[in-house]
């Protein structure tokens, strides 16, 4: 008779949190926590227990001191726009930070605002842009996604190969530990001293515990930018000419690629942007900086584009048409619906130099498996996003886009890349950690996390597998003795997922 | 999907709208119930992720909760135009609705209102009675009232503080074509004179003015609600008499109208008889601006006033006309555009919304009064009898000064102040 039990726990829980956020802001019923129980990869559906919206930083504190004192697990979430499973909580409670969305102060001398975690990415952009002033990290869910979630994901975006991820754009934050206590994490007027503790919270996927402000940096507007679009009737040739651009010494602000499928599906949808129909692969590239030297560099990247292939090398003529090209890219993973109610989106990062090759390797999977793959991706630091659009409720087809999505993962591993650029390892890439990290390197993070959150409640059974913990739960000695035992490892350290 | 929970229902017909949802949330920051509310299930992708569950059986027809979240929509469609995905909202939801219905009564004062509107001898009396009391000054007495009989009070006072204007004589060559005018029922009973503004702006500006006898209610409040045999009741007749008149366009001066009327080909799509006729009627169908935009249209007299516009949901997101407006208002000499922050917001007003979710509607109208405030302007142009009515309460209870009108009714008075 342990339902009667659970449940009456689950009632006063609820009670106690509706005591401190009000009674409207606790969901305990199942029917108004099914939309909790999945983030942007609704092939995964995890239910929680209870759902809980805390309104201010008073409240998310009271709300994670009467976890801590009941001992029970959590899973922090912000917009639920996550591509990885990331913020799935499986009969436990979710805590949401939407509503902390409160822009606190801005320092336009030193270029700095300090937001609260549920802040939207794109509305902090369009705060600060009166001033000449924008927010670096942008990735394609910028016009939902939260600045919490951009911290638990160290998020990206298409303009990281020239400005950094999220970690190259937060001074410090303020945070609550699973344990109740609040932190400071870096420093929000100067270089820090000892350990970098914040460049460890950046990224932890919500495992260390719940930001309550993050003081973020600023970048001034740069005086000139020019999009350019590059399309070719050869992959092979688009992911040549990629590399090409990069070995010329240029750094694009940004350096997109999207093939033939995708530039179809976004040509049908609202976001159409003007992309050839019958190329087999574009280039979306940003150049910025000051307007001489933009301007030398941009003939340079036109002569490298038509010298390797392309059709065409379109500039944007103005700020209109510049968006336009960009709503495009930034889109295509949400015009996949148009192809089939479920979709699958992985997030490998490969060796730049053997894009040509990795593009190869995933298009005979795809014939192989008879799937359509649909490549949209960060072509500049080699971050592929290969989507597959299928129908889960076939269990046959299902097989098949699984199979194939492992093999292209597997490939791109085997070609020295990582399983995640920006996307994070959630529940959906735990299963390949141990192929690319030795057992002692999971070994290390279990025990970084133990730091931040002995008792493991602060999302549970994400990132690091925990048979991979526990298996280094013994003395120093015997730690040892099995480290010599364990299969050498496929890569020796991943490679960083962005290049800098 | 296999094993579907209920089949044979306009929400199982409704699947391929709800599978083409890929849940990538970039409708989330456009929804004004999700911004108030601040829960997903008050969101477009957790109310199509509702309707998924309700095939699935996840979740039974019966729940409460469901209908909760399902009749807090507002219906504005904004998430349309941000859906990469294409995902007909607007059609998901009427469908969900109708479903629901089955199972679950819909509110008591949502029945009754439906209930006149789809009867012109009821209707008529119940218009007439308004159009009296509005004469009066009870509404603008009791318009401070709390609840809901303040803020109705407030809506009918606010119908009766349009623009002066002189009368002008016009002859129309009608060199741009026959033009049926579509007169609603709100419109037709509380805005009579914005309907004759309609017809007189329309000759000013080469249309040829014809009636269409026999025409009713656009069923819109209808379906919206779920009721889609009466909408559908409705539409049949509106289309019998459209066709009657021998129009090339139909005008029609409520948005919300206008949009079910574009859409009779999607309502009556399983009608073989009547089907290819809705297309055809639908396709004739424009807002007046639209009508007014392709002409110029005409200038007219100066109107020295200082006017913002708010964009109705139902012109912008479902018709997708966000130009025409502006144009219209650009052809008056001397009125000053303010633009409005969060123009593309809805105003909280959603057909009979207002009066059955109170709160969330009071909610959603906060803001904007607050960015009407900003912009100091004296009127607020905003082509639909619902927006102009929930404004214009809304500007009386906040004791604002600015007054809501259609922008027919500033174009009529600018080419009213013409020579003058």
């Amino acid at each position: 008779m342990t339902q009667p039990s659970a449940s009456t726990q689950r009632a006063s829980v609820s009670a106690r949190l509706a005591d401190i956020v009000g009674e409207r802001h606790v969901l305990s019923r199942p029917s108004e926590l099914l939309v909790y129980n999945s983030d942007g990869l609704p092939g995964y559906r995890r239910q929680p227990s209870i759902a809980v919206f805390p309104g201010s930083r008073e409240e998310t504190i009271a709300v994670v001191r009467l976890l801590a004192e009941e001992e029970l697990p959590f899973v922090p979430r912000g917009a639920g726009t996550g591509l990885s499973g990331g913020a799935l909580a499986d009969d436990i409670i979710v805590v949401g930070l939407h509503r902390l969305k409160k822009i606190l102060s801005l320092d336009i001398d030193n270029r700095r605002a300090t937001v609260e975690p549920g802040v939207v990415n794109l509305r902090l952009n369009r705060h600060v842009a009166p001033l000449g002033l924008l927010y670096a990290p942008d990735p394609s869910s910028e016009a939902a996604c939260t600045i919490g979630g951009n911290i638990a994901e160290n998020a990206g975006g298409p303009h990281c190969l020239k400005y950094g991820v999220t970690l190259n754009h937060v001074h410090a934050m303020t945070v609550v530990l699973p344990s109740g206590e609040v932190v400071e994490l870096g420093s929000r007027t100067g270089e820090r001293d000892g350990y970098d503790l914040r460049g460890a919270f950046i990224g932890s996927e919500g495992c260390f515990g719940v930001a309550l402000d993050v003081t973020v940096r600023l970048t001034p507007k740069p005086q000139t930018v020019r999009t350019l679009l590059a399309d070719f009737t050869s992959v092979d040739d688009a992911a040549r000419v990629t590399s090409a651009i990069i070995a010329s010494g240029i750094v694009p602000a940004a350096l997109e690629f999207m093939d033939g499928p995708t530039i179809r599906v976004v040509e049908d949808s609202i976001y159409a942007a003007g992309y050839p129909r019958d190329a087999e692969a574009v280039l979306l590239i940003e150049l910025d900086g000051i307007e001489a030297g933009v301007d030398a560099d941009l003939e340079v990247v036109r002569r490298i584009c038509l010298d390797g292939g392309a059709r065409n090398v379109k500039v944007a003529r103005d700020d209109i048409e510049r968006a336009k090209l960009w709503q495009g890219r930034k889109k295509a993973f949400g015009a996949m619906g148009r192809l089939a109610p479920h979709l699958i989106v992985q997030d490998a990062v490969i060796p730049r130099t053997k894009l040509p090759e990795i593009l190869q390797t995933i298009h005979a999977i795809s014939e192989k498996h008879g799937v359509l793959v649909c490549n949209v991706f960060h072509a500049g630091d080699g971050n592929l996003h290969p989507n597959i659009a299928y129908s889960a409720d076939n269990a046959e087809e299902s097989k098949r886009v699984h199979k194939a999505m492992t093999e292209i993962m597997n490939a791109c591993i085997d070609a020295g890349g990582s399983i995640t650029g920006e996307h994070g390892v959630g529940l959906d890439k735990m299963g390949y950690m141990e192929s690319i990290f030795p057992a002692s390197s999971l070994n290390a993070m279990c025990e970084l996390r133990s730091v931040f959150d002995p008792g493991r409640r602060s999302n549970p059974g994400k990132v690091v597998p925990v048979h991979s913990c526990k298996e280094w739960h013994g003395v120093k000695s015997a730690r040892e003795t099995s480290a010599a035992t364990v299969p050498p490892p496929l890569a020796a350290e991943p490679s960083r997922p962005v290049a800098q | 999907m296999p094993g579907c929970a209920l089949p044979g229902t306009p929400l199982a017909d409704a699947l391929p709208g709800i599978n083409a949802c890929v849940h990538c949330g970039f409708c989330l920051q456009a929804c004004p119930t999700y911004l108030n509310l601040e829960d997903e299930n008050d969101s477009p992708r957790g109310r199509i992720f509702l309707m998924r569950s309700l095939l699935e059986g996840t979740v039974g027809p019966n729940d409460p909760s469901v209908k909760e979240h399902i009749d807090q929509c507002l219906g504005c469609r904004a998430c349309e135009p941000v859906c990469p995905s294409g995902v007909p909202y607007g059609q998901l939801l009427e469908a969900t609705r109708a479903t629901l219905r089955e199972h679950q009564s819909i509110s008591p004062i949502a029945r009754l209102i439906l209930f006149v509107f789809a009867r012109p001898w009821l209707l008529r009396p119940a218009m007439f009675f308004s159009r009296i009391l509005a004469a009066t000054p009870i509404p603008t007495v009791l318009s401070g009232l709390k609840g809901r009989l303040g803020f109705a009070m407030a809506m009918l006072a606010s119908t009766g503080r349009s623009i002066e204007r002189a009368r002008y004589d016009v002859r129309s060559r009608g060199e741009r074509g026959k033009v049926a005018t579509l007169r609603g029922c709100v419109m037709d009973g509380l805005f009579g004179a914005t309907n004759r503004a309609t017809n007189r702006v329309l000759e000013v500006n080469g249309y040829r003015v014809v009636d269409a006898p026999g025409q009713q209610c656009c069923g819109a409040l209808h379906a919206h609600a779920g009721d889609l045999e009466n909408a559908r009741k409705l539409a049949r007749r509106n289309i019998a008499a459209f066709e009657r008149s021998g129009a090339e366009f139909i005008a029609v001066n409520a948005a919300g109208c206008g949009a079910i009327m574009k859409e009779y080909g999607h309502l009556l799509k399983d009608d073989p008889e009547w089907r290819d006729r809705a297309l055809a009627i639908g396709s004739r169908v424009r807002d007046i601006s639209e009508l007014l935009a392709a002409a110029g249209p005409r200038v007219g007299g100066p109107l020295p006033m200082r006017v913002t516009y708010q964009a109705p949901c139902h012109l912008q997101h479902a018709q997708r006309v966000t130009q025409a407006p502006l144009t219209m208002l650009a052809a008056i000499p001397g009125l000053e555009l303010v633009p409005l922050h969060d123009s593309d917001q809805c105003c909280g007003s959603a057909g009979i919304y207002n009066l059955i979710e109170p709160d969330t509607s009071d909610a959603v109208l906060e803001p904007k009064l607050a960015n009407i405030r900003a912009t100091h302007a004296s009127w607020v142009a905003t082509g639909n009898p619902g927006c102009l009515m929930q404004i214009g309460a809304g500007l009386i209870r906040a004791d604002m000064g600015a007054k809501a009108i259609h922008p027919v009714d500033l174009l009529d008075a600018s080419y009213a102040a013409y020579g003058q």
